[in-house]
């Protein structure tokens, strides 16, 4: 298993936050939790991510928000890492869930215009095909598909999806 | 009986058309009444999820409102999908302002969620509806204790309380199905970790390496493959053994559950989809049912 060297100076909080963010994501869906965590790390311990990335550890980016580093913590991409599994939900012992609280970060963040690449692209292809692999389904394809007994036409439905990039993404992402 | 949807998300119908395939024939060989889904849209896993919470129930809440029109219950047979279908339920039978918002939207098309309809994760199908004792019955070519491992997949089992497919940390659901398949069940380091799939977009190094030590502690107990319930826990892991130094005879096939159960069912394997399996399943097919097949293909030759 890879190393986990995530030091343990977060245990010594400072306890003036340099902003509201704390409360700020409490606030905000999913972020509610945050204020229980006891910045233990048993989650950066059952984190699949930390153990093969150098950089990414759930703990720590919860102590981030906790003592203020709104701007740091939204410009990151950092709380985009997180792949929801929810390994370290299951096991925190105070009934937080570092996945809730970073897609709330993500929510904020998209607010704010900070969204990596990859989900800016990728999100503004669901939007307007409608479904996400438009782009990858080949002849090819359809032609196991059709040797699989399958039908071919996929009949994915995008006008509803224009309609919520009307209403929730005008002026903001993919535009 | 209950008639059922099978949404089967985006990737599922393009990347492992098989998948589809395999669970269509074992489910209608087993009796479920399964249908497939059309003019539907994009779950909104992951990338809308991300960004805004009200479309993404959106997003998930029409596919909800449109079984619910039908008189159908869902089937989902991804992950990702399962999670966000049953995570919008939760979200909107539970926060009358957001269901308000989304009926809004649903209501240009006459559609409107009201919560009766039901979410299940084929395991859940196989598990609760079919029974481990029908299953039993319909295998007809058993696996003859060829040692497997299961593969959950974080968003079919996570959050438990919402899903409610199965225990998150002591899951128990698939190993049963491979042991009523005539398997044998192995235990491995790591089995509730991730595939490391959600990760390939922002990182793909890390997401190989989580996914690779996946496939080192399968094989560390002995597996001779892997069975699982998520179209991208399939592809990623599959995947993982084609990078560097990933020798042809080192890898173990993959195959998803209905593939798996398909094949000890007796349904041939053009309809199973396993010619277009990138790790050949023969090593266990071999192991088991052909030799097997022989033995009922003599018998059934006697009775006639
Ligand atoms: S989220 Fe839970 S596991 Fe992680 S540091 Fe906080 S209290 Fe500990
Ligand atoms: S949910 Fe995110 S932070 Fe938690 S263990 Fe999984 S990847 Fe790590
Ligand atoms: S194991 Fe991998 S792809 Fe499958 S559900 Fe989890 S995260 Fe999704």
């Amino acid at each position: 298993m890879g190393a986990r060297t995530e030091t343990n100076k977060g245990l010594e909080i400072e306890h003036t936050p340099s902003s509201n963010f704390a409360k700020e994501i409490e606030a905000e869906p999913g972020g509610e939790g945050i204020s229980k965590c006891i910045q233990c790390g048993i989650c950066t311990a059952s984190c699949a991510v930390s153990s093969f990335s150098d950089r990414y550890r759930p703990r720590q980016l919860i102590q981030k928000i906790i003592i203020g580093k709104r701007d740091e913590v939204l410009q990151s991409d950092l709380p985009w890492l997180c792949m929801t599994c929810r390994l370290c939900e299951e096991r925190c012992q105070e009934g937080v869930s570092p996945a809730e609280i970073f897609q709330a970060v993500r929510h904020i963040a998209t607010r704010e215009g900070h969204i990596p690449e990859v989900f800016k692209s990728t999100a503004e292809k669901a939007l307007s095909d409608g479904w996400l692999l438009g782009d990858a389904y080949s002849d090819f394809i359809e032609d196991d598909r059709d040797d699989l007994g399958l039908d071919t036409d996929l009949g994915w439905d995008n006008e509803f999806t224009h309609r919520l990039k009307k209403k929730y993404f005008s002026g903001g992402e993919g535009d | 009986m209950t008639d059922y949807f099978v949404y089967t998300g985006c990737t599922t119908p393009v990347r492992l058309p098989a998948y589809e395939a395999a669970t269509m024939a074992v489910l209608k060989h087993l009796g479920v009444n399964a249908h497939h889904m059309k003019d539907v849209n994009c779950c909104g896993a992951q990338y809308i999820e991300s960004l805004n919470r009200s479309a993404f129930a959106a997003m998930s809440g029409r596919i909800l409102a449109i079984a619910e029109r039908f008189g159908k219950d869902v089937i989902a047979i991804c992950g990702a999908c399962s999670g966000s279908l049953k995570h919008v339920k939760h979200m909107l039978d539970t926060e009358p302002d957001l269901k308000a918002e989304v009926n809004e939207i649903l209501a240009e098309e006459d559609l409107e969620y009201t919560g009766k309809v039901e979410v299940k994760h084929l395991l859940q199908i196989l598990r609760d509806e079919v029974g481990y004792d029908a299953i039993r019955r319909a295998i007809v070519q058993p696996y003859n204790g060829v040692k497997l491992a299961a593969h959950y997949g974080c968003h079919v089992t996570r959050p438990a309380e919402i899903v409610q497919v199965d225990d998150p940390e002591v899951p128990r659901s698939i190993d049963d199905i491979i042991e009523a398949c005539g398997g044998d069940a192995v235990d491995y380091a790591g089995k509730v970790r991730c595939c490391g799939g959600p990760m390939l977009a922002m990182d793909e190094k890390v997401a190989t390496a989580i996914g690779s030590e996946k496939i080192t502690n399968v094989k560390a107990a002995g597996a001779k493959g892997i069975v699982t319930a998520c179209v991208f826990c399939n592809i990623q892991l599959t995947q993982v053994q084609f990078g560097e130094g990933g020798e042809p005879k080192d890898r173990i096939p993959v195959l998803t559950l209905p593939q798996f159960m398909g094949a000890a069912m007796g349904i041939d394997e053009e309809t199973l989809g396993m010619p277009l399996n990138k790790i050949s399943p023969d090593v266990l097919l071999e192991f088991a049912h052909r030799i097997e097949s022989k033995v009922i293909r003599r018998e059934q030759e006697a009775k006639r």
